[in-house]
C-alpha cells in the first residue's frame, strides 16, 4: 500500500519528491502553493490527524523549512494493517527574508495554535490566519528568538543584566 | 514546654504565631513543585512544622517559588505576592530563581528573582531534597525571631524600584500600584 500511495501522489502532483524511509515514515517535499492540495489529498486518504507543525531555520541556505506531520488518527480500527501506521511528513521550503506562508486552517483546524507559535518564535507570517497574536511570550523581540541569528547570550547581557538590584537600606 | 521561656513567649506572641503557622501557597512555577507533594503528605509530614498548603494567596504567608520563573510566570507571581496579607515571607526554591540556574542564557527566563520581589531566603540545589525545605523553615524561624525576615517591609519601602523593574521586564503592568509611589523620595 505504501508504494501505491507513493505512485498516486506522484501522479497527482507535479514536481514532488516522495521518499519512504525504513522507520515507516514517508517524506514528501513539495512547493508552497501545493500545501492545501497535498494536505487535503492526504486527509482523504485517511491521514486525518495533524500531529505537529514545526519549522527549521536553515540560515546558510537562507531558507525556512516547514514540516507537517500527519498520522492516521484511528490506528486501531479493524481495517488497519501495519502499512497504516505510516507517518507522513510533508516539507516545504520558503525563502528566509519576509517569510510568508499559507495557513492550513481550512484543512486542519488544529493548525491554529501551531501557526501562532511559529509566527511568534520564527516571525513567519501566515496568510489567512484569523488572529496572529502572541501566544507564549510577554515581550516583543526585535529578532524572533528561535531564529539562528538571535544571540541569546547577548540578549541576556543587554536586557536582563541591565535591570538593577534593589539595594538594601543603609 | 519549657517554663523558663514562658515570659519570652508571652512577650513575643505575635512572632510565635507567625513562626508556627507558616501557610504556604501551593503555586507551581516550574519543576520544583514536584518536591512539594511528598513534603506535605505522610512521608515528610510538613504539618509537624506548621506548614500546610493553602489554595488562595489571601490565606497564605509563605511563598515558595518552586523552580525557574519565566516572564509570564513572573506576572502571576507578582499578582499572588501582592494579594498575600502581611507578614509574608518568600523563599526561592532551587537554583533557578537565584541566578537563572541552567536557564542562565535563556531569552525568556528571569535570572535574579530578588530584582522583582523581595526574597527572604534561598534553598540552593537542583533539585533540593524535601529535608531542605524543613531546614529552610527552621532558618526562617530564627530569622523571624531576630526580626530579619522583613522582605514585606522592604517591599513597601522600596516599592518604587521594584515596580520600575517589574514594568521594565513586563512592558508595563495593567494594574495600579499597590502602594503610593512617592517621587520626592531621594534616589540612592
Amino acid at each position: 500500500m505504501n508504494n501505491s500511495l507513493k505512485q498516486e501522489i506522484k501522479s497527482m502532483f507535479k514536481n514532488i519528491k516522495v521518499i519512504i524511509s525504513k522507520d515507516k515514515s514517508m517524506l514528501i517535499n513539495a512547493r508552497k502553493d501545493q500545501l492545501l492540495a497535498v494536505l487535503k489529498f492526504l486527509k482523504g486518504k485517511g491521514y486525518n490527524h495533524l500531529a505537529l507543525i514545526s519549522c527549521i531555520d536553515w540560515e546558510e541556505e537562507k531558507q525556512f523549512e516547514m514540516v507537517y506531520v500527519l498520522t492516521p488518527y484511528l490506528q486501531r480500527s479493524k481495517k488497519v494493517t501495519d502499512d497504516w501506521r505510516l507517518h507522513v511528513i510533508v516539507k516545504f521550503r520558503i525563502p528566509r527574508e519576509n517569510a510568508e506562508f499559507i495557513t492550513a486552517i481550512p484543512v486542519f483546524k488544529n493548525a491554529e495554535p501551531y501557526e501562532r507559535e511559529i509566527h511568534e518564535l520564527f516571525g513567519i507570517n501566515f496568510e489567512g490566519h484569523p488572529r496572529l497574536t502572541q501566544l507564549f511570550l510577554e515581550r516583543e523581540y526585535k529578532i524572533p528568538p528561535f531564529r539562528k541569528d538571535f544571540d541569546t547570550r547577548k540578549y541576556v547581557k543587554e536586557f536582563f543584566d541591565n535591570i538593577p538590584f534593589v539595594t538594601e537600606k543603609k | 514546654m519549657d517554663r523558663k521561656n514562658i515570659k519570652k513567649w508571652l512577650k513575643e506572641h505575635g512572632k510565635m504565631s507567625h513562626k508556627y503557622s507558616l501557610w504556604v501557597i501551593y503555586f507551581c512555577t516550574g519543576c520544583g513543585i514536584i518536591e512539594i507533594p511528598p513534603v506535605i503528605t505522610s512521608r515528610w509530614d510538613a504539618e509537624r512544622f506548621g506548614v500546610i498548603p493553602v489554595a488562595t494567596p489571601r490565606q497564605a504567608n509563605l511563598f515558595l517559588i518552586t523552580g525557574y520563573v519565566s516572564v509570564k510566570t513572573l506576572k502571576a507571581i507578582i499578582r499572588t505576592y501582592e494579594q498575600m496579607p502581611d507578614p509574608k515571607f518568600t523563599v526561592g526554591f532551587g537554583s533557578c530563581p537565584i541566578n537563572g540556574g541552567m536557564y542562565w542564557d535563556s531569552y525568556n527566563t528571569i535570572k535574579h528573582l530578588d530584582k522583582y520581589i523581595p526574597v527572604d531566603g534561598w534553598i540552593a540545589g537542583c533539585m533540593p531534597r524535601p529535608e531542605a525545605i524543613f531546614i529552610a523553615v527552621t532558618h526562617l524561624w530564627t530569622l523571624i525571631d531576630k526580626d530579619m525576615a522583613t522582605g514585606y517591609i522592604k517591599y513597601r519601602e522600596k516599592y518604587k524600584y521594584y515596580r520600575a523593574n517589574q514594568e521594565k521586564v513586563l512592558n508595563g503592568l495593567d494594574w495600579p500600584p499597590l502602594y503610593p509611589i512617592n517621587d520626592n523620595e531621594e534616589t540612592e
